[in-house]
C-alpha cells in the first residue's frame, strides 16, 4: 500500500511540474595571455593594442607579423594578444577591458563573437579608444572602421568556385549530386556570412539536382572534431562529389580525411591557407581550392587607419571589403598569388 | 470481552487506514488528473495564443515593410508627377539629404545609368541589384547586404518612376535592416519574440529582431538554427512546415520542441521581396508564464488541503475512537462497579447462549445480603464502596471470561460459559467465604459487622437453554437460599421458588 501511495505521490510531482535542464559542461579553453609587445616599444609613441582570434592558427599569425610590419613602418608602440579558441569570446572581453586600462589609443579587434562582444565594444568606444575591427565586424555601429572579407560575397566566390571545380570534373549537370558543408562555428558571423553567401548562390545557380548535404556539420573550431566530422560526412554521404569547409580548421579537417581515403572524385572548396590544403591544391590527383582573404593587408590598413584616427583624421566609409582571391592549382604559381602566400 | 473490543478496535482502527489510504490514493489520481489536464490546457492555449501572437507580429512586420515600400512608391509618384526631364538636377538636389530612416536615395534611368554614389556603384555591381530593380512590380526589394557607408546590414527598396515624357526609370532607397524592427517594434513580448527573413530555398536567416539586440542583422542557416535543434519527434512536423514554405505557401505555423523548450513559429509570405519569407518565434513558455505560476499556486494550495483533510480525517478520527469508547463504556458497563450493566449483559448472555451448542453454562443470581442496612448504618458512600469491592470480589472469583452484571441495586448475575454445576458450586462457596471480608467502611473496630451474600443458579442446558427462563430459575434458587437464611448458595431443583 505504500509503495503505491509513494507512487502516486510520484505521479503527481510528475504530473504537476516540468523538468529541469542540466546545464552543458563546456570544453576548459586556457584564458587568454597577458598583452605582448611587438618589437620595441618607445615613449611618446601611440599605443596600439590588437586582439586576434586564436593565438594558435597561422592565419592570425600572419596578422601579427602585419601588425608587427606596420609598427615598424608607421612608428607605433604595438601590442598583441588573443584567445586561444575562436568560442572564446570572454577572454576578447577581458583583453579590451586591459587595453583601455593600460591606456590603449587604439584597438585592432577580430571579435570572436559579433553579438556577445557588441556592448563591450561600444564601451570602449564610448571611453574614446579608436576602435579599428578587422577581420569580422561587430553587431554595433560604434566602431570607427572595419577591415575585413566580405564574407557574403566571399562565400558565393566560393559555390561559384565549387560549381566550377564540380562542372570541370566532369560532373554530368543532368545527375545528382551532393555537396556537403563544415562550419567551423555557429556564432561566427564571418562564417554564417560565408555560408549564406555559399548558400545563396548555390541556390541560384547550382542544377537543380546538386543538393547540399543538409546535415551541415559543425567542429566548434576544434580542428580534431573537424576531422571527425569530415569523417561523418563521407561515410553518411559516400557519393558525395563536393566539400566547402567555411573557415581554415573545416578545410584541413577535410583535406586530411579526402587524403587519408584517397578521394579524388571530391572537390574541396575551403578558406584561408593551410598545408593539408596546399598538399591537394598542388596536387594532380585530387581537386582543391581555397579562398584566400588578405589579412595581412586587412592589419597593415588597419594600424595605419588607426594612426589616422588617432590624428583626428575622419573615415566616410565604416566598412571596407578587403576582397578574397581564389587560389586554385591553375593560378597557384601566379606572382599575385605567390605574393600572397608570402605572408600565409 | 476486553479481548473482543480490542480486537475490534484493531479491526475498525484497520479500516479507517484502508480508507484513509483508499482516500489518499483517490485524491492524488484525482489530482494527478487534473494536473494532467492543466498542463494540457495550458499547452493548447499557449499553442493557440502563441500561434496568433506570431501570427500578428509576422504582419506588422509585413506591415512596416509595406510602410516603406509605400514610401518608395510615393516618393516615385511625387517625381514622376513633377515630369522631371532626366535625374540629373534631382539626383543633385537629393543625394545629400538624408531621411529620417533611409541612409541613402538614388535613380537608374532607362538606360541603366545608376545615379548613386561611389560606394553605392560597387554594391550595386557587387549585388546585382540592377537585377532586384528589375522586379519592381511596382516595387522590389533586395536581398540584405553590408553597408560600405554604415557597415550594418541593409537592404535597397526599387520602385518605378516615369521622367523624361514616357521613359521608365527606377527611384532606389536605401534601408539599414534595423528600421524594420524599429517600425515594427512592440513592447509586448518584445524580449521573447525572435524574427528573421528566410530565404526558403537557401535555408538563409537574417535576424530582424530578438532577444538581444546586438543580433539584429546577424546571417545565420535554418539548419543549423532551427532543423539541428528541433527534437526528433517533432522534425517531420517541421520538414512539413519547410516545404509549404518552398511550395510558395502565404504561411504556415509550427510548434515544436528544442530540448526543453517548445516554440511556435510562423512565416508569412513578403509580397514585394522575391523568395524570402518573414519568421517568427516566440517560445511557449512565453504565454504561461502566467498560467505557471497559477499552476503552482493549485498545486501548493492543493497539497495543502490534502494535507489538512487527511490530518483532519485523523484526529477526527482519533476523537470518534475516545467518545466511542467512552460511549462504550457508558453503555455496556455499570459506572460504579465497572462491570457490566443489566441491558449489556442481556445482550451478551444471549448471544453465548445462542452459540453455547452442547457446552454448559451457568447463570447464578447473587444478592448482597441486607444490604440496605449498610447504606443505612454506614451511609451510602460505604454503601457504595462496598459495591464496587463486591463486584471486584466477583471479577476475581468468577475471572475475566465470564459475563458479571450488576443486575439491580445489590443484585448480580454472572454467566459462566463452560463451566458444569461441580465448577460453580465452588466458585460459589468461595464468593461466600471471600464476602465476610468485605467490610464497609467507617466500620468500627468493635463492629463486627461483614458483608454476606446468597447465590442462586441454575444449569444449562439442564435446566434451560433459554435466558429469560435461566435467569427466571437461577431467580428462584436465590429466592430458596434466601428462605433458607441466606450467607449461602444453591441450585435450582424442580418445585423451588416463590
Amino acid at each position: 500500500m505504500k509503495r503505491l501511495v509513494a507512487a502516486v505521490l510520484c505521479l503527481n510531482i510528475t504530473a504537476g511540474l516540468t523538468g529541469c535542464q542540466q546545464p552543458q559542461k563546456k570544453p576548459a579553453v586556457e584564458p587568454a595571455p597577458p598583452f605582448k609587445a611587438v618589437g620595441d616599444t618607445v615613449s611618446g609613441r601611440k599605443d596600439i593594442y590588437l586582439i586576434v582570434k586564436n593565438l594558435g592558427s597561422s592565419y592570425w599569425q600572419v596578422i601579427i607579423d602585419g601588425a608587427e610590419d606596420a609598427a615598424e613602418e608607421f612608428g607605433c608602440n604595438m601590442y598583441y594578444s588573443g584567445s586561444n579558441a575562436e568560442s572564446d569570446w570572454r577572454s576578447q572581453e577581458r583583453l579590451l577591458d586591459e587595453a583601455v586600462e593600460a591606456g590603449a589609443d587604439a584597438v585592432l579587434l577580430a571579435p570572436n563573437d559579433a553579438v556577445e562582444l557588441a556592448p563591450k565594444i561600444d564601451e570602449v568606444h564610448d571611453a574614446g579608444v579608436k576602435v579599428v575591427l578587422i577581420d569580422t565586424t561587430a553587431n554595433t555601429e560604434n566602431y570607427d572602421i572595419c577591415y575585413m572579407t566580405d564574407n557574403l560575397m566571399a562565400g558565393q566566390l566560393a559555390a561559384k568556385e565549387m560549381l566550377k571545380q564540380l562542372k570541370n570534373s566532369g560532373n554530368s549537370l543532368a545527375d545528382p549530386l551532393k555537396v556537403g558543408i563544415q562550419v567551423g562555428a555557429q556564432t561566427s558571423l564571418s562564417i554564417n556570412e560565408r555560408l549564406a553567401g555559399f548558400l545563396q548562390y548555390w541556390t541560384r545557380n547550382a542544377p537543380v539536382d546538386w543538393v547540399i548535404v543538409p546535415d551541415i556539420k559543425c567542429n566548434d573550431g576544434d580542428y580534431e572534431k573537424a576531422v571527425t566530422c569530415a569523417a561523418e560526412l563521407f561515410d553518411e554521404e559516400p557519393d558525395i562529389k563536393g566539400v566547402f569547409g567555411t573557415n581554415n580548421g573545416s578545410g584541413k579537417g577535410f583535406a586530411k580525411e579526402i587524403k587519408k581515403r584517397g578521394l579524388n572524385d571530391v572537390v574541396l572548396v575551403s578558406f584561408d591557407y593551410s598545408q593539408e590544403v596546399a598538399e591537394l591544391i598542388q596536387s594532380d590527383e585530387y581537386t582543391a581550392s581555397t579562398i584566400l582573404q588578405r589579412q595581412y593587408h586587412m592589419v597593415h590598413t588597419g594600424v595605419e587607419t588607426a594612426l589616422s584616427l588617432t590624428a583626428g583624421k575622419h573615415f566616410n566609409e565604416k566598412f571596407v571589403d578587403t576582397g578574397v582571391v581564389v587560389v586554385n592549382r591553375n593560378n597557384m604559381q601566379t606572382a599575385e598569388i605567390q605574393e600572397i602566400l608570402s605572408h600565409s | 470481552m476486553k479481548e473482543k473490543n480490542s480486537a475490534e478496535q484493531l479491526q475498525q482502527g484497520g479500516s479507517f487506514f484502508r480508507l484513509m489510504m483508499i482516500y489518499l490514493i483517490v485524491c492524488s489520481i484525482g489530482f494527478t488528473v487534473m494536473m494532467i489536464c492543466v498542463n494540457k490546457l495550458m499547452k493548447e492555449h499557449d499553442k493557440t495564443l502563441t500561434t496568433q501572437i506570431c501570427d500578428l507580429v509576422a504582419e506588422k512586420m509585413n506591415n512596416s515593410i509595406s510602410y516603406m515600400t509605400s514610401s518608395a512608391e510615393n516618393m516615385a509618384a511625387m517625381l514622376t508627377a513633377q515630369e522631371l526631364k532626366d535625374f540629373d538636377n534631382v539626383y543633385g538636389q537629393t543625394r545629400f539629404l538624408k531621411g529620417e530612416a533611409y541612409i541613402s536615395m538614388g535613380f537608374v534611368d532607362m538606360q541603366k545609368r545608376i545615379y548613386a554614389s561611389d560606394s553605392e556603384l560597387e554594391e550595386f555591381e557587387k549585388w546585382d541589384l540592377l537585377e532586384i530593380s528589375k522586379q519592381a512590380d511596382p516595387v522590389s526589394i533586395s536581398p540584405p547586404y553590408r553597408s560600405g557607408l554604415t557597415g550594418q546590414p541593409v537592404f535597397t527598396l526599387f520602385a518605378n518612376i516615369t521622367y523624361g515624357g514616357n521613359k521608365k526609370g527606377k527611384l532606389f532607397m536605401t534601408y539599414p535592416l534595423k528600421e524594420i524592427q524599429n517600425i515594427a517594434y512592440t513592447e509586448t513580448l518584445a524580449d521573447e519574440t525572435e524574427i528573421w527573413l528566410m530565404n526558403a530555398e537557401s535555408d538563409n536567416l537574417i535576424q530582424c529582431a530578438g532577444k538581444d539586440k546586438y543580433a539584429v542583422g546577424s546571417w545565420a542557416n535554418a539548419g543549423l538554427t532551427f532543423e539541428k535543434n528541433i527534437n526528433e519527434s517533432d522534425r517531420d512536423d517541421y520538414l512539413d512546415w519547410k516545404q509549404k514554405m518552398s511550395d510558395g505557401e502565404d504561411g504556415a505555423a509550427l510548434v515544436y520542441k528544442s530540448g526543453q523548450t517548445g516554440y511556435t513559429q510562423v512565416f508569412a509570405d513578403i509580397p514585394s521581396m522575391h523568395g524570402w519569407k518573414l519568421v517568427v518565434r516566440i517560445p511557449s513558455s512565453a504565454m504561461s508564464s502566467a498560467m505557471m505560476k497559477f499552476r503552482t499556486i493549485v498545486i501548493v494550495f492543493t497539497t495543502l488541503l490534502l494535507l489538512a483533510t487527511f490530518i483532519m480525517f485523523v484526529m477526527s478520527h482519533k476523537r470518534d475512537e475516545a467518545d466511542k469508547e467512552i460511549l462504550e463504556n457508558l453503555s455496556i458497563h455499570d459506572p460504579l462497579t465497572e462491570v457490566m450493566n443489566r441491558r449489556a449483559f442481556d445482550m451478551a448472555a444471549q448471544t453465548q447462549l445462542a452459540h453455547i451448542g452442547r457446552d454448559d453454562g451457568v447463570m447464578i443470581f447473587i444478592d448482597i445480603d441486607y444490604f440496605k442496612t449498610v447504606n443505612d448504618k454506614y451511609g451510602h458512600d460505604a454503601g457504595d464502596k462496598v459495591l464496587k469491592e463486591f463486584a471486584a470480589l466477583l471479577k476475581d472469583v468468577f475471572g475475566e471470561n465470564s459475563l458479571i452484571a450488576r443486575y439491580g441495586g445489590d443484585e448480580f448475575l454472572v454467566f459462566q460459559k463452560g463451566a458444569d454445576r461441580a465448577e460453580a458450586e465452588e466458585k460459589m462457596v468461595e464468593l461466600n467465604r471471600r464476602a465476610h471480608d468485605i467490610r464497609p467502611a467507617n466500620c468500627p473496630e468493635d463492629d463486627h459487622y461483614h458483608v454476606s451474600c446468597s447465590c442462586g443458579g441454575a444449569v444449562c442446558p439442564e435446566n434451560s437453554r433459554d435466558f429469560e427462563e435461566l435467569k427466571s430459575l437461577a431467580d428462584s434458587a436465590l429466592y430458596d437460599v434466601k428462605e433458607r437464611g441466606r450467607d449461602g448458595h444453591g441450585w435450582y431443583a424442580k418445585g423451588s421458588g416463590k
